[in-house]
């Protein structure tokens, strides 16, 4: 019914390819420079999060409307290993690969919506929302 | 039979919109029918009973525009879409037991009238309240560009140093606003010191005080400072009581002071000289 | 294979402009060639200008404030300059502050900023 795209996540490049797909779409959609900016870094943390926790998965971008708002979502998927304690990642600082940590709860900051689900062994998901003002 | 109906409702408007006008006070959490002036109730239920009765005769739907131009003004007037609805339902109830004590109803065209009555006041009910909340919305959206247009722009008043003035409340998205403002603010304008000030702003809670330091904390990315002035005693008593952190920021008390600081981070400072 | 980062050499300062958007290689080779660069010239100051960059992502911050921290070591000062408004707000969001840096408008700015606290 939307219009979706896609970027398979596999290599370090795919990051990029999903960040530019991001970006064109935001400034599509009608949002401004510092909102393209927003998803744009948030797509870049998701997809480097895929790369490096679950080796692939996959970023997904489609436009959305829902009670006459127009926004953007973006799905994150991935049959990793999963995250086993949801909350501990949401921290700011929290890292399990010596990174800053401020992937999870920065995403949230950047959004309008951000919704996780995890299961370990099985992978995860992530879908997140931003909405047009 | 329709004719009967409007002959006796037109003939006894007056009691009808009478009876009616006492059931909405009765009616509880409306303050509009004690409030208001007798004069204005009286305008208002009349216009509304007109429009009620305008679809009567016509078998059409109702008249879009007198609709549309009614429930822009109960909205206005801050009538709620629960309290339009019972209007609506009053005046039914009015209309049905006036008609039924004139006998223009009665046993034998009970069935008709029924038949009658829901297909008059079903799709009126209908466009009232699409009219409602269509209207509903627009208010809404106008007061929020209004709330927007708030926001602060930022002003420059000398070579390098800015002044954005903030007033009204603060929330989330004035705050993002805001923030936009201010940083575009620095850069178009070349700004090396900003001067926040914060007089206008009645509460200081953690939220505002967050994004205030946001702001900040961005200013200097761009690589501007931020000085945080007009800070009232109430508010400063509210900072420390809320055990909010302003210690990498420069604050001053009022706008005056907050210049001839920013004058002197610029290297510049404001001579008196003598008139001739 | 990647183009590299170029850094130029004026005086006791060595200057980095980015042109284009860092993936992740070229991020950390650029980390490797300026500490290199760094000890080959004994420079006493950096500035990094970002005027074109329009994001900057958790792993490009993390590459950027290890430099800064690095540089320090090496009894360096670093300015970064021309960070976009838009940067700025999503860093802000992200939760990095990049506390232990100068920073300034434009290229020139962080010249005049750098050479001050070097006098100094
Ligand atoms: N898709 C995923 N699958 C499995 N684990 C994940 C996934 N995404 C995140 N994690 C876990 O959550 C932790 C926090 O992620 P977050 O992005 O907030 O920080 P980081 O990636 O460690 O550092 P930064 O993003 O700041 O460079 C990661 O260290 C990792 O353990
Ligand atoms: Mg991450």
């Amino acid at each position: 019914m939307n219009f979706r795209s896609s970027v398979e996540i596999i290599t370090e490049w795919d990051i990029v390819a999903a960040r530019q797909l991001g970006r064109n779409e935001a400034k599509k959609a009608g949002f401004g420079t510092v909102d393209q900016a927003r998803i744009t870094t948030a797509i870049s943390e998701l997809a480097r999060n895929i790369y490096l926790y679950a080796g692939k998965g996959k970023i997904e971008i489609e436009r959305v409307s829902e009670g006459g708002a127009f926004g953007i979502k973006i799905i994150a998927s991935d049959e990793g290993p999963g995250i086993p304690d949801l909350r501990k990642v949401m921290e700011d600082g929290f890292s399990t690969s010596g990174g800053l940590g401020a992937g999870m709860p920065g995403v949230k900051r950047l959004m309008d919506e951000f919704k996780v689900s995890s299961e370990p062994g099985v992978g995860t998901i992530i879908t997140t929302k931003k909405w047009l003002h | 039979m329709n004719k009967i109906m409007v002959e006796g409702i037109n003939k006894n408007m007056d009691e009808i919109i009478e009876r009616w006008i006492t059931r909405m006070k009765e009616e509880k959490g409306e303050r509009f029918f004690h409030f208001m002036p007798d004069h204005l109730v009286e305008k208002t239920s009349r216009e509304f009973a007109v429009l009620m009765t305008s679809n009567i005769n016509e078998s059409s739907a109702a008249n879009t525009e007198r609709i549309s131009d009614f429930t822009e003004k109960v909205v206005r007037f801050g009538w709620a879409i629960k309290f339009v609805n019972k209007a609506i339902d009053n005046f039914s109830d009015v209309v049905y037991e006036f008609l039924e004590e004139k006998e223009i109803i009665n046993e034998s065209n009970l069935r008709t009238f029924n038949l009658i009555f829901r297909n008059w006041i079903n799709p009126l009910r209908e466009s009232i309240i699409d009219a409602y909340s269509t209207e509903w919305e627009r208010t809404v959206s106008l007061q929020k560009i209004a709330l927007q247009e708030l926001s602060a722009s930022l002003i420059p008043v000398f070579e390098k140093i800015s002044v954005m003035p903030l007033v009204g409340t603060i929330d989330t998205e004035r705050a993002k606003l805001i923030m936009e403002n201010l940083l575009e603010g620095v850069v178009s304008q070349r700004a090396e010191v900003v001067l926040l000030d914060i007089t206008g702003v009645p509460v200081v809670d953690t939220m505002v005080a967050h994004h205030i330091i946001q702001a900040a904390e961005a200013v200097r990315l761009v690589g501007a400072k931020c000085m945080l002035v007009g800070i009232r005693p109430e508010i400063a008593q509210t900072i420390v009581a809320l055990g909010i952190d302003l210690h990498e920021f420069t604050t001053k008390s009022t706008l005056q002071r907050g210049m001839q600081a920013a004058l002197g981070m610029t290297n510049r400072a404001i001579v008196e000289v003598e008139a001739n | 294979m990647n183009a590299r980062i170029p850094i130029l050499k004026l005086n006791e300062v060595l200057i980095v402009s980015i042109q284009w958007e860092l993936d992740d290689q070229t991020a950390i080779q650029f980390q490797e060639d300026l500490l290199n660069k760094m000890h080959e010239t004994a420079a006493l100051g950096v500035v990094i200008d970002l005027t074109p960059i329009d994001f900057i992502d958790s792993f490009i911050a993390k590459v950027l404030g290890d430099v800064i921290n690095m540089t320090g070591l090496m009894g360096a000062k670093v300015v970064i300059t021309g960070i976009q408004p838009a940067v700025a707000i999503t860093l802000i969001e992200l939760g990095i502050r990049l506390n232990n840096v100068m920073t300034a408008l434009d290229l020139e700015n962080g010249l005049d900023k750098l050479y001050k606290e070097l006098e100094a």
